[in-house]
């Protein structure tokens, strides 16, 4: 394949958390990628050209309403392309746009989303959780797990069959009561984590960069670093002594 | 008399305290709180009533209004010696009235965390918020800008008198339609260039029509003027303004509505030129006579920096408070060292290690910050120190600093003794907040040895 593409969608309002590193770092690890950005009033360049990645990152409450705003036209297009296997990242609570609905009681509103994915989400304005991650994903072997931390207002539930982008062996996933976390659908992974993703997971973004451009032997920029940092991390996160109470899944009250 | 129970008891725990010697100054806030928990609502305020928020300024600006009133010879009420949460305000408040609950101040200042104003704002209405600017601050707490103004504009009372950041797009919009509101600005310095750039950069759109805004200037983040090139937004005029800098000549001209007069600048950073111009704004608001607002500058003491420099020998040690979590924060510090002549040596020691110690940690803050500043060819090493040196040596490889130039330790306080010191001209020690007493202080202390040594040797 020759130089891969990449399209950040509404990079001017989904910026937020670091998690634009994301892509930073997958275009250092391809130098000859093309970083397309697309503005909320431009059209999306995946609509007519080869994209190889697709990507949101998160946005501010507003930001998620404009988002949904400007996607809503393309709804169509962007299932065609999950289904069809074209990659797609969407981190944070970019997620919750593709969902059938976000409330947010605080600030006054409730929005239709896209309503690809059957997923609601309640927004706590005065409730944000902060927790760590750390789970097995079907691209990697189970000793390396995703690591990633949660910071969020939003919870979100999932309709039964809704695949998850991992299921946590510690920290909580899409909300309090599941392990289940994020989603994923043909080309399309959806989660919560930031971190940022690709850069705290350099085994995942290995496998990610294989599957972006199978002719092209993966390699990572400044994977020293970017190994020793995961080592590190997930000697941390095995530690049993770094998860507090409030990190773990609960039972969903009417089974408690 | 719940209202004065709560007053008796948080004066005795004060009294108490302070018998013993010990800190806690909003001890008095939260027992007065658990009596009466609308207790900043209820007990007497002083006539006027001043509260300062931001995310970064406040309390300079909230300790210069303090000390300008008390030379206007008013008797003052504030919480500079204190915590700017709802239980420091409350321990405020209760501190300038009598035993009888009566107001002995004429004028309340007051600093407020910008995430507390949900607690705090309803009871003390203020008669005067200032707000210096709202940026990105810890990602756990305070999420984005956007959500601290909501926060504050949701409990703004409609008569408050609002003092804005006018090139800030984020504080300058709190506030409903019918708050009376006046900007403060700092004009456009030769230095500021037109384009944003940056991790942390918010309000870059229009936020009528959604258009990428234009920047007349641009300083940080979201700081500077900007217009929309598809409709008629722009950043808000400013009543007060601050020009013609001389950083030399120690003064500024400080324009208040119209009315321009050279003050003394009591300090040269962009940031503190906003906070004196602020605290001008606020003084013309409250009603001062102008000739003893620029005055007033004459005699207040620069605020308290957050870096200290020595000259050792021939070379400067700097150490710099560089606030892990706060990717921003951290920016303005790399952006300061990168601002020193000469090559430069930097120990960085900036983890958080109450992150895991006391909390959840999240290092997302790392790529929330600038760390592209320190790509230049005059910081010719950084030593990294602590558990995530591999997740900062990371992120200094991806800004572009070249990996020969990067050393990475498992100590904190290892990169001070193993730095090169022979040829740097600065060397910097840069720490964060918690620790800044532990840590920080050996790193201080080791790099101050082996300059003086580097001295010694050269006679």
């Amino acid at each position: 394949m020759s130089g891969l593409t990449i399209e950040m969608l509404f990079p001017e309002v989904a910026n937020l958390h670091g998690d634009n590193a994301n892509i930073a770092y997958l275009a250092q690890c391809r130098p000859d990628a093309e970083v397309v950005r697309t503005g909320l009033n431009d059209r999306p360049a995946f609509l007519d050209r080869q994209v190889d990645l697709l990507y949101l990152g998160p946005l501010t409450e507003r930001g998620q309403l404009k988002a949904i705003d400007r996607l809503q036209p393309y709804r169509r297009e962007l299932e065609a392309r999950f289904d069809s296997g074209g990659l797609t990242l969407f981190t944070h609570n970019a997620l919750e746009v593709l969902g059938t609905r976000i409330r947010n009681p605080e600030m006054g509103y409730e929005a239709e989303g896209l309503g690809i994915f059957e997923l609601e989400t309640t927004l706590a304005m005065m409730g944000r959780y902060s927790g760590k991650v750390m789970g097995p994903v079907a691209e990697l072997p189970d000793e390396q797990p995703i690591v990633g931390y949660k910071s969020q207002f939003s919870m979100v539930e999932a309709a039964p069959g809704v695949e998850g982008f991992l299921t946590a062996a510690r920290g909580i996933g899409r909300n309090t009561s599941t392990a289940v976390e994020g989603v994923r659908r043909g080309g399309f992974i959806g989660t919560s984590l930031i971190g940022p993703l690709l850069v705290v997971n350099p085994h995942f973004t290995r496998a990610l960069l294989a599957t972006l451009d199978p002719d092209t032997e993966p390699a990572l920029a400044h994977d020293e670093y970017a190994v020793k940092a995961y080592v590190e991390r997930l000697r941390e996160f095995r530690d049993d002594r770094r998860w507090h109470p409030g990190e773990r899944v609960q039972k969903p009250i009417a089974s408690r | 008399m719940r209202v004065l129970l709560a007053v008796w008891a948080a004066k005795l725990t004060g009294a108490l305290l302070r018998a013993l010697g010990r800190q806690g100054t909003h001890v008095p806030g939260i027992v007065a709180r658990r009596i009466h928990p609308g207790i900043i609502g209820a007990v007497q305020h002083p006539p006027r009533v001043v509260a300062v928020t931001g995310t970064n300024g406040k309390t300079t600006v909230s300790n210069l209004l303090a000390e300008a009133l008390l030379g206007e010879g008013m008797r003052v009420a504030s919480n500079r010696t204190g915590s700017n949460l709802a239980a420091g305000i409350a321990a405020a408040l209760i501190a300038a009235v009598d035993w009888r609950g009566r107001s002995r101040a004429d004028i309340g200042v007051f600093e407020l965390d910008e995430r507390s104003g949900r607690l705090v704002l309803p009871g003390l209405h203020p008669d005067v918020l200032v707000c210096t600017n709202l940026t990105r601050d810890s990602i756990k707490r305070n999420a984005h800008p956007e959500y601290i103004a909501w926060i504050l504009s949701s409990e703004l009372a409609p008569d408050t008198t609002l003092v804005l950041n006018a090139d800030d797009l984020i504080a300058s919009s709190l506030g409903g339609e019918q708050n009376p509101r006046v900007h403060f600005a700092v004009e456009r310095l030769a230095t500021d260039p037109t384009t944003p750039v940056g991790a942390a950069l918010d309000a870059m759109t229009c936020p009528d029509c959604d258009a990428l805004l234009e920047w007349d200037h641009w300083r940080f983040n979201h700081i500077g003027r900007a217009h929309c090139p598809s409709c008629d937004f722009r950043s808000p005029e400013a009543a007060y303004r601050a020009r013609e800098i001389d950083a030399d000549g120690e003064y500024v001209v400080l324009d208040l509505d119209g009315d321009a007069r050279q003050a003394r600048l009591v300090n040269d950073n962009i940031v503190n030129v906003y906070n004196q111009i602020a605290v001008a704004a606020v003084l013309d608001v409250l009603g001062v006579d102008r000739d003893r607002i620029v005055r007033a500058f004459d005699t207040l003491a620069p605020p308290t920096t957050r870096f200290a420099s020595e000259r050792i020998g021939d070379a400067q040690l700097v150490r710099l408070l560089t606030k892990g979590l706060v990717g921003v924060a951290c920016s303005r510090a790399f952006e300061y060292l990168r601002s020193f002549p000469g090559r430069k040596a930097v120990v960085m020691s900036i983890d958080e290690w109450s992150e895991r110690e006391n909390e959840v940690e999240n290092t997302a803050w790392i790529y929330d910050a600038d760390y592209e500043y320190l790509v230049d060819d005059s910081i010719e090493q950084i030593a990294v120190g602590g558990n995530r040196r591999y997740d900062q040596a990371l992120r200094l490889a991806i800004a572009g600093v070249h990996p020969s130039r990067i050393t990475t330790f498992e100590s904190e306080t290892a990169p001070a003794d193993h730095i090169d010191v022979a040829d740097a001209d600065v060397v910097f020690n840069l720490h964060s907040v918690h620790n800044a007493l532990t840590t920080g202080d050996r790193v201080q202390e080791r790099l101050r040895e082996r300059l003086a040594a580097r001295t010694g040797e050269r006679g």
